[in-house]
Parts: C-alpha cells; sequence; structure tokens
C-alpha cells in the first residue's frame, strides 16, 4: 500500500452556464490587454492523499467517496479525478 | 413536454388543423400547471381581491397597495420546491431570483424577502440537513449580492417533508404611484428581450414542476447568477425614470413562450418574433428549446423604437445584453418565425387560457378521527421536556439562517428579524409590518382551520408591532389534484381562507399555487403559506428591555387544543388531536385591543403566542432579555385545564404584553373597554423561568441555560453529529 | 462640500452611504460611475459596501482593476480623505492602497450581526471626533471580513498607529481582531462595519451616537481644509 495524490476537479456541466467564469473573462482579462483568450471556466479542486494498492484503486476509490458523501452534485457537476504518485 | 391526448385534441380543433412542433413546445408549457394554474383557477376567484389600498392594472405579476402620499407597496410570493429538492443551492437561489423580477416588473424596486423553509427530519436525515443547509447558502448568496435584505421567513422540519424541499420566497417593493409601469402596447412597439443570455438550463422546468418528484434524472436546473440580476435591476429603474417602458414581463416558468402569449394576451395585441434574434449562450439550439428555455434573469420589455435608442445606451452602461426580438402587431396572435420562416402562429387566447379544470374533490378517509384527543401523561415538572422543546429543530432559534442573510443592507430595517414581524421604514414617514407563516401539523389535521390558523398568526405577527394587517399573500402547496382527497383538503383551505379574509377586509393581494409536492413515500402535507402585510400610520411599537418588577399580562383564551401543536408530536410522537381553532369574533377584539394599547405607548412589548404555546412564548420573553419570570397557571384565561394543555396548547388569537407595574390599571382599564379576556399571569425577576400551579413549581429552568441551548441547537445540528 | 460615492456594477451599498451623507450630515454627494474619470472637485471620496462584480474570484479584486482606482490613487496622495466600507475597504486592498487583506470568515458563512468597535487611532479624517478607545455598536455584513496580516507587517501597523478600529471579541477572526485600518498618512480608511447602517436611531436598537462621530469627523477635518 503507498501514498497516491488524488485530484478532483468539480464543474459545472457542458452547456450550464458558468456566471464567474464569465465575469473574470470579460470583466477582467478582456478589459486588459489579453485578447487572445477566449474563455474562462471555473472549477473548485479538492486534493486527496489515500493509500491504496495502485493508481487505479485510488482512483475508483476517490470516485466512489465523491459519490457517496455528494462531494458533487451530478445535477449541475461533473468531476475529473486524476492520480499521481505522492 | 407532452400534451395529454384530450388537450392535445383540443388544442386541434380550437386552431384547425395540426399544430407544429413549436406550437406543441408553446402550448405544452403554457397549459402546463405551473403557467396556467388549470386546477386552481376557478376556486380562487372566491378570495376577495380588492380593496380600498388595491391598484390593479393589467399584466401585473405582483399586487400593488396604495400606501399614501404618492407612494405605492408591491407584493409576491413564489416556491422553487422541485428545483430546490434536487439542486438545493441553485433553486432557493433562482427562487428568490424569480420573484423578484415579478415586484421590479411592475417598476418597483425590490426592498425586502422573507422566505419559508421547509424540510425532512434534519435530526435523523443527512440529505434533509444537506438540502438545508445549501438551500439557505443558496438564498444568503444570491440576496445579499444584490443588496436585498432578507428581513424574516419561518423554517420548518417535518418527516412528510423527507427527500424533499420546500422553498417559499416573498418579495416587497417599493416606489412612487407614477413610476407604475402603465403595461400598454402600441401597433408597431418593438418587442425586447434584456438581460441574461437563452440557454439550455431549466428546459421544461414548469413542466418539471407541474410533475411529481419520480426520479432524480431530470435536466431542470438552473444556474443562479445574481450579478447579472443585480446589473439588470438597476437597468430596468434606469429605464423606467427614463419612462422608456411601456410594458414588462419578467420570464419564469415556461420561458419566453409564456412571457410573449401572457403579455400579448393581457395587452390584447399580437406578437411576431423571431428565434434567431434571441442571444443564446450555445450556437446550436433548437428554436423549440429556445421558445420554453427557463434561463433566469431575463425580462421581456415592449417599447418603441425611438426609446429603444435610449434603452440599449442603459444596457451599455450596465453591459447587460439586450436583443429586439420582434414587434407588436394587432392581429391578437403570437407569431414566432426562424430565419423569416413561420414556425407557430397561434392566437394568444388559445395559448394563455388553458381550459379550465373542475376536479373532484373527497372528504379524505384519514381525517374521519384525527381530531380524536389523546390524553398524555401528567407530570410534576415539565421543566426536563421544556429544555428539549426549546432545543427542538422546529422550536430553537433561527439566528443560524437568519444571520447568514444581510437583514440590514437598505437601510430600512427597524424591526430584525428574530421577532414577531419585521418592519420597514417607508419615505412617506410610515411603516411596513410584514410576515409569513404556515402550520402544516395543524393543516393535515383541520386543513381548513389550520390554513385560517396561518392567516390569524401573520395577522397577530404584524399586529404586535403596531400595525393594521392591509393585504395577503397567499401560497397554497398541496400534493396530486387529481387525487380527490388532496383536492378536497386544497378546497378547503381556499374556504377557510376566504371566509376569514372576507370577514377581516384583508384583501388577497398575490398568490401562487404550487400541486404536485410529492416526494417518494406520497404526498406532502397541505402546506399553504400566508404572508400579512400590515401598515403603521405613525410609530411601531419600539420594543424596550423588560427590567425586574415588569408584568406580563395574557390576552385570550387557552383551550385545550394540543392537536399539531409540537408538545404533542414532537415530544409525544402522536399526530391528531384538536386542532386549533380561530373564533373570528375574539380574534378581531383582540386585535384591535393590542393595537389600542400599542398606540397609548403603555407596553413594552407585545408577543403572539404560537409555536410551543404559551410555555414556549414566555421563554422566549426571557431568553431574548436574560431575566427570569414566574407564571401563574390558574391565572393563564380560559377554561380550566390540565397543566400540560396551559403550557403547551397552541390556541390562536392570544398576545403576551409586557409593561412596567406602574401602567397596570390604565392597561386594565383599556382592555375591559375592549372587552376581551385578559389576566395578569406572571412578574419579571430573577434568573429562571418558572410556572406555578396551585402555587406549587412545575416548570424551573435557568434563563442562562434555556438561552444557550435554545441559540445554539440548530447550529449544532446543521454541523455536527 | 463635495463627497463622492463611487458606484461600481454590483455595488449595493451607494444609496444607503448617498442618502446618510447627503440626508442626515448635508454634504453634496454625487454618484461617481466607475466607468467615468473621477469629478476634480471632490473634498472626500466614500467607497460603499456592495459585491462589485458579484464578489467574483474574490472580492473587490475586479473592481480593484478600474480606470477610477488610478485617480484615486492621485487624490489620496494630495491628502483627501477616502473611506472604504465593507466591499470599499476590500477595493482599497485589493488595490494596494490599504495593507493586508480580507480572507473569507472562519465560520465560512456570511455574518450579519451587531458588534462592539474599540477605537485605536482618533487622529484619521473619520475618527478626529473620538475618545482613544471609545466604543462604536455597529452592524456587520460580510462573508470575507477576516482581516489578515503577516505578523512582520502587523508589527508595522502598530508601530504607525494604523489599526484604526478592532472588534471588541473575536467575531471572524480577524489578525489581532483588527476592524479597520488606514494607510501610513492616515487619510484613507477601510472598515468591515457598516457605519451608514448606524447613524440613525431609528434602525439602531443600540446607540447611534458613537457611528455618526464617523461622519462628524469627516466634517470636522473638511471645515479646516478649506
Amino acid at each position: 500500500m503507498v501514498d497516491y495524490c488524488v485530484h478532483v476537479t468539480i464543474e459545472n456541466k457542458p452547456g450550464i452556464s458558468d456566471p464567474e467564469g464569465k465575469t473574470i473573462l470579460n470583466d477582467l482579462v478582456l478589459k486588459g490587454t489579453h485578447q487572445n483568450v477566449s474563455k474562462i471556466n471555473t472549477a473548485k479542486m479538492l486534493k486527496f492523499t489515500i493509500t491504496e494498492n495502485n493508481k487505479e484503486s485510488a482512483q475508483s476509490k476517490v470516485r466512489e467517496i465523491c459519490d457517496e458523501l455528494r462531494i458533487y452534485n451530478p445535477m449541475v457537476s461533473v468531476v475529473t479525478i486524476d492520480a499521481f504518485d505522492a | 413536454m407532452n400534451l395529454e391526448s384530450h388537450e392535445l385534441e383540443e388544442l386541434k380543433s380550437k386552431i384547425g388543423r395540426e399544430p407544429t412542433s413549436t406550437e406543441l413546445q408553446i402550448v405544452a408549457a403554457e397549459w402546463s400547471e405551473h403557467c396556467s394554474y388549470k386546477s386552481s383557477k376557478k376556486h380562487l376567484k372566491m378570495l376577495p381581491m380588492d380593496g380600498p389600498l388595491v391598484i390593479k392594472e393589467k399584466g401585473y405579476d405582483s399586487g400593488v397597495l396604495d400606501v399614501g402620499d404618492g407612494y405605492v407597496i408591491t407584493a409576491h410570493i413564489e416556491s422553487h420546491n422541485h428545483p430546490s429538492a434536487v439542486e438545493p443551492y441553485g433553486g432557493a437561489a433562482t427562487g428568490v431570483g424569480g420573484v423578484i423580477r415579478d415586484i421590479l416588473s411592475a417598476g418597483t424596486r425590490p426592498i425586502a424577502l422573507l422566505d419559508g423553509l421547509r424540510f425532512g427530519d434534519i435530526e435523523k436525515d443527512q440529505h434533509a440537513k444537506w438540502l438545508f443547509k445549501n438551500a439557505v447558502t443558496g438564498i444568503a448568496d444570491y440576496g445579499n449580492c444584490l443588496g436585498i435584505p432578507t428581513v424574516g421567513g419561518e423554517v420548518e422540519f417535518d418527516e412528510c417533508y423527507t427527500n424533499y424541499a420546500m422553498v417559499d420566497v416573498a418579495a416587497i417593493g417599493f416606489g412612487k404611484k407614477e413610476n407604475l409601469i402603465k403595461n400598454h402596447a402600441k401597433k408597431g412597439d418593438l418587442v425586447v428581450l434584456l438581460g441574461g443570455a437563452t440557454g439550455r438550463d431549466g428546459i421544461g422546468g414548469s413542466q418539471f414542476a407541474s410533475d411529481s418528484l419520480e426520479s432524480e434524472d431530470r435536466s431542470a436546473v438552473q444556474i443562479p447568477d445574481p450579478f447579472i440580476e443585480k446589473l439588470i435591476i438597476e437597468a430596468i429603474l434606469e429605464a423606467r425614470n427614463e419612462k422608456l417602458i411601456h410594458a414588462m414581463k419578467d420570464l419564469g416558468g415556461g420561458g419566453l413562450s409564456c412571457a410573449v402569449s401572457e403579455t400579448a394576451d393581457s395587452l390584447d395585441i399580437g406578437i411576431e418574433m423571431d428565434v434567431d434574434k434571441v442571444h443564446t449562450r450555445e450556437s446550436d439550439m433548437h428554436s423549440d428549446e429556445i421558445m420554453i428555455s427557463e434561463s433566469q434573469e431575463r425580462m421581456l420589455i415592449v417599447t418603441d423604437s425611438e426609446k429603444l435608442i435610449k434603452l440599449q445606451d442603459i444596457c451599455k452602461k450596465f453591459r447587460i445584453d439586450c436583443s429586439v426580438i420582434g414587434h407588436v402587431t394587432f392581429d391578437n396572435k403570437m407569431h414566432v418565425k426562424k430565419s423569416g420562416k413561420t414556425i407557430a402562429n397561434i392566437s394568444t387566447d388559445i395559448v394563455a387560457n388553458a381550459t379550465l379544470l373542475d376536479l373532484p374533490s373527497k372528504k379524505p378517509i384519514y381525517l374521519e378521527n384525527i381530531e380524536n384527543t389523546k390524553s398524555f401523561p401528567l407530570l410534576s415538572d415539565y421543566s426536563e421536556i421544556m429544555l428539549i422543546l426549546l432545543a427542538s429543530p422546529n422550536i430553537a432559534s433561527k439566528i443560524w439562517v437568519y444571520g447568514q442573510y444581510d437583514h440590514e443592507v437598505g437601510i430600512r430595517t427597524v424591526v430584525k428579524p428574530g421577532y414577531d414581524a419585521s418592519v420597514l421604514r417607508l419615505d412617506n414617514g410610515k411603516f411596513l409590518s410584514i410576515k409569513i407563516d404556515g402550520n402544516p401539523k395543524q393543516c393535515y389535521i383541520n386543513p381548513r382551520e389550520g390554513a385560517i390558523g396561518c392567516f390569524e398568526e401573520a395577522c397577530r405577527n404584524v399586529v404586535c408591532t403596531g400595525a393594521k394587517p392591509i393585504g395577503m399573500l397567499d401560497h397554497l402547496q398541496f400534493g396530486n389534484p387529481k387525487d380527490p382527497e388532496i383536492f378536497w383538503t386544497f378546497l378547503e383551505s381556499l374556504k377557510g381562507l376566504t371566509d376569514f379574509a372576507k370577514d377581516f377586509e384583508i384583501p388577497c393581494i398575490g398568490g401562487k399555487v404550487s400541486l404536485y409536492n410529492e416526494t417518494p413515500k406520497g404526498s406532502i402535507k397541505p402546506t399553504p403559506v400566508i404572508g400579512v402585510l400590515g401598515l403603521i400610520d405613525k410609530t411601531p411599537l419600539r420594543i424596550q428591555k423588560i427590567n425586574s418588577g415588569d408584568c406580563l399580562i395574557m390576552i385570550g383564551n387557552t383551550k385545550d387544543e394540543l392537536g399539531g401543536s409540537e408538545y404533542s408530536e414532537y415530544i409525544h410522537k402522536f399526530i391528531g388531536g384538536k386542532c386549533p381553532v380561530v373564533d373570528f369574533s375574539d380574534s378581531k377584539k383582540n386585535m384591535n385591543a393590542v393595537l389600542e394599547i400599542i398606540k397609548t405607548e403603555l407596553i413594552k412589548s407585545a408577543h403572539d403566542c404560537s409555536k410551543g404555546g404559551l410555555a414556549v412564548a414566555v421563554s422566549e420573553l426571557c431568553m431574548t432579555n436574560l431575566i427570569g419570570c414566574t407564571v401563574s397557571l390558574e391565572n393563564v384565561p380560559g377554561d380550566k385545564l390540565d397543566n400540560d394543555k396551559i403550557l403547551f396548547s397552541e390556541s390562536h388569537s392570544r398576545y403576551l404584553v409586557t409593561f412596567e407595574k406602574k401602567n397596570l390599571q390604565n392597561l386594565e382599564e383599556l382592555l375591559k373597554k375592549h372587552n376581551v379576556s385578559f389576566k395578569t399571569i406572571g412578574e419579571f425577576g430573577g434568573e429562571s423561568i418558572q410556572f406555578t400551579a396551585d402555587s406549587k413549581p412545575i416548570l424551573d429552568l435557568s434563563v442562562d441555560k434555556a438561552q444557550k441551548t435554545w441559540l445554539n441547537s440548530l447550529k449544532e445540528m446543521v454541523m455536527h453529529a | 462640500m463635495n463627497v463622492g460615492v463611487v458606484v461600481f456594477p454590483g455595488s449595493n451599498c451607494d444609496r444607503d452611504m448617498f442618502h446618510v451623507l447627503s440626508d442626515v450630515f448635508n454634504l453634496n454627494v454625487h454618484y461617481c460611475w466607475h466607468a467615468k474619470p473621477l469629478p476634480e472637485n471632490l473634498d472626500a471620496v466614500v467607497l460603499p459596501g456592495g459585491f462589485s462584480y458579484g464578489d467574483r474570484l474574490r472580492a473587490g479584486v475586479i473592481a480593484a482593476h478600474s480606470p477610477i482606482i488610478q485617480d484615486i490613487k492621485k487624490i489620496s496622495e494630495k491628502g483627501i480623505p477616502i473611506l472604504g466600507v465593507c466591499n470599499g475597504f476590500q477595493i482599497l486592498v485589493e488595490s494596494g492602497l490599504l495593507p493586508g487583506v480580507l480572507l473569507k470568515n472562519d465560520s465560512l458563512n456570511f455574518m450579519c450581526e451587531w458588534t462592539n468597535l474599540t477605537v485605536e487611532n482618533n487622529k484619521t479624517p473619520f475618527t478626529n471626533q473620538f475618545e482613544l478607545n471609545q466604543k462604536i455598536p455597529i452592524p456587520i455584513a460580510n462573508g470575507e471580513g477576516r482581516y489578515f496580516v503577516d505578523d512582520e507587517t502587523l508589527d508595522q501597523l502598530e508601530r504607525k498607529n494604523q489599526i484604526v478600529f478592532k472588534y471588541d471579541q473575536v467575531v471572524n477572526g480577524s489578525s489581532n481582531q483588527i476592524a479597520g485600518v488606514c494607510n501610513d498618512d492616515g487619510n484613507i480608511v477601510g472598515m468591515m462595519p457598516h457605519p451608514e447602517r448606524a447613524v440613525e436611531s431609528e434602525i439602531n436598537p443600540h446607540d447611534n451616537k458613537p457611528s455618526s462621530l464617523i461622519f462628524e469627523s469627516l466634517l470636522k477635518k473638511m471645515d479646516v481644509n478649506n
């Protein structure tokens, strides 16, 4: 058993609006000189450190936790789960 | 989204041809229960809606009251139950947004919010806790950001809401009468869509709200954007000041379909529009999706081409989008085009007026024996029970909730949350008092008397601030109306409210019906929520701190009415017993007496006696003033009853009045003149809440301990365990 | 005497501040929209509370990039009194005009309640009418109101007498219970509590006189300047 670092990124489903990202883009970034930026999406990231047998099981265990504890609401959000060696 | 087969046949016969797919979508949205009120509308007409202060204008989504000196108050109530049950944060927040735009539509600035929240048992149910916590945050994040104070509300927990959420929001607006939007339109006027982009969120929401919540697999979730709502408010009010708006409507349930058809129908005009002109969030949206999308933070405005330029300048200033989507015609048709090609062309009269139903009703079987009383074992000491009640989720202080709401912004809030009703100062020197109340426990046992009780309780709260009730908002929330037993409870509640409103001459100025509130375990209890607005011409009762030696008078009779009480349901887990009944004549006498003694400035505070009965009401006075009190039960007005009934019965029309002893004689004379039932029942002092019966103590609780328990209990329930 | 109330998209205490300055203290008050240059004749500037740009990314950060902030910087160098309340304080901090940062309250919740302040510096244009250590009952209403500075800066603030107000008790986890600070010159003051909600007795359940002294201090200062 080893420690893995698992990143959970929670963001709105595609097609669901992201007012915060839009405000940061329009009222901050595009008001400056950075006209080549076309989109900003906000997300929340949780970093888990978990002890598991391998990367795959670390990833699936964290997914299980996220689903079970409603760490994200599947009605509006999607999660991306990436595991790394700690 | 689908029409029922008989509705489809009806539509075909009305238009004399096959409807197009867009027409089908438009009509299905507009004929849904949520938009058409088809089950309830026939009956709602019984409520009195006129009064000396009521201002009526076609197309208003909110009630308007004349408060004198050229000023008006607007008020409306809405719920967002289904969306909040699946996504409590966004559902509750967008619920706030919707009702605010109804206030804005009349041309008034929103100045206050109140919300009624109901969930399952948060002590046992993690999901109920999650719903509660997120709904509160959603409301806080939305209202706070807009700078509209949330000044009051109520929170209740009952197992009938397991896996469900009831989120009711009432909004109050204020403005000059001359600035009210006089909804009108001329041929050639332009139809403008202003605000957020139209996206796929909330597709089919109104239909969703009209279905029972069977599965979570729904996409009708709306994302709140309070920042754009704030910009819309400021832009619209600036446009109103510049007189740029001929007519205005908020986009709510049913999206463009409902806003366009209802505007056209109420103004007796036609509207021709092109879906390609609508600013959308995604480029690949189908025209039907554009017509029924329930994306939030959008307003429909009718203006003319000259004013449009100024309106566009204002929108530019606030960086909000505005698109001219169509124009006014005189054929009374809703004509929708895409790239110049007609995709819907149908009489607005047909779209906006679904055939009203006359659903069957039948007295529910469960009601036959429910009011049979049950006696509970009498105790010699109720201190422990009292402490349990003060910690119980329905009675514990709601400071954890209202402490998260900005209730001061706008600098109008004279009486803050946590008291009977909230009081706002108005620009003409008068004061507005507001409260919303519900009581599903009593409404379940007796739908008629329970509903009247909610109405009277809201009146009592407003009266306690020195205000005379001038208007009522009703929000009638029930299960599936096609079940005759449920429909019967709806009708009974409505009849009760009508009788009270007529007798007390309090017009219903706005309301809402929300049906199909069902959980996996069945229907919710009947949940009418009543809002009452009161007006104070001169000064509101300024609550003064109670000192040692001050006295306590109780006005109104305590009766053998433990049905639906917290004592019966929370302590003894018994649903049933005699539901409290309002005696109209006593109720009126008591209200008038309390209003007069407030005017004479003889008293320090007036407090309504309701949830948890006399014992809780006295404790609340002690806990908020950090002082003890001794009450003799034999002095409590009413028939001779068992001690538990005197302590915990939730009989209506009762008030607790505190005052300096030297005013006793004057007060007694005044109350006698009003011919009300009253008696001095106690005196303040010491450090404990004490009740005695025949000179023997039967309840003795330290104020300090009671206060800590009462203040912290709800927060602990949410944060821990 | 002319006072400017700066309005950003999402400001929501601008009207309250305007009312207090003009109707209670009889000043000539001008709304200053963020996209326009700051008028030149101002004797004082107030940045009111609210949610500029919806508090997105971080409260105050987007407004801090508005062009009007450059104008405010310029006039602040002339010693003109500038007050930031709540979101106005957050904007002043994010634009570097005041030291420190404002973080999420340690309850993680928005907090709306009445609290007590102690005046720690009575030499600023907004506190010159107070006794040192005088108490002010005043409401707070914020989600990101926890003032934070590192130990070194804290020492410096104390040495240079830049702490203007402290909470009487632990409210939100602020460093040293700081509720308001000023710049090195003392003409820019930022505070989280809302004095404009506390100066009228009708809506102040405690005592409205102490909060009024914040504005009376400004009147005094401007009187001296003119």
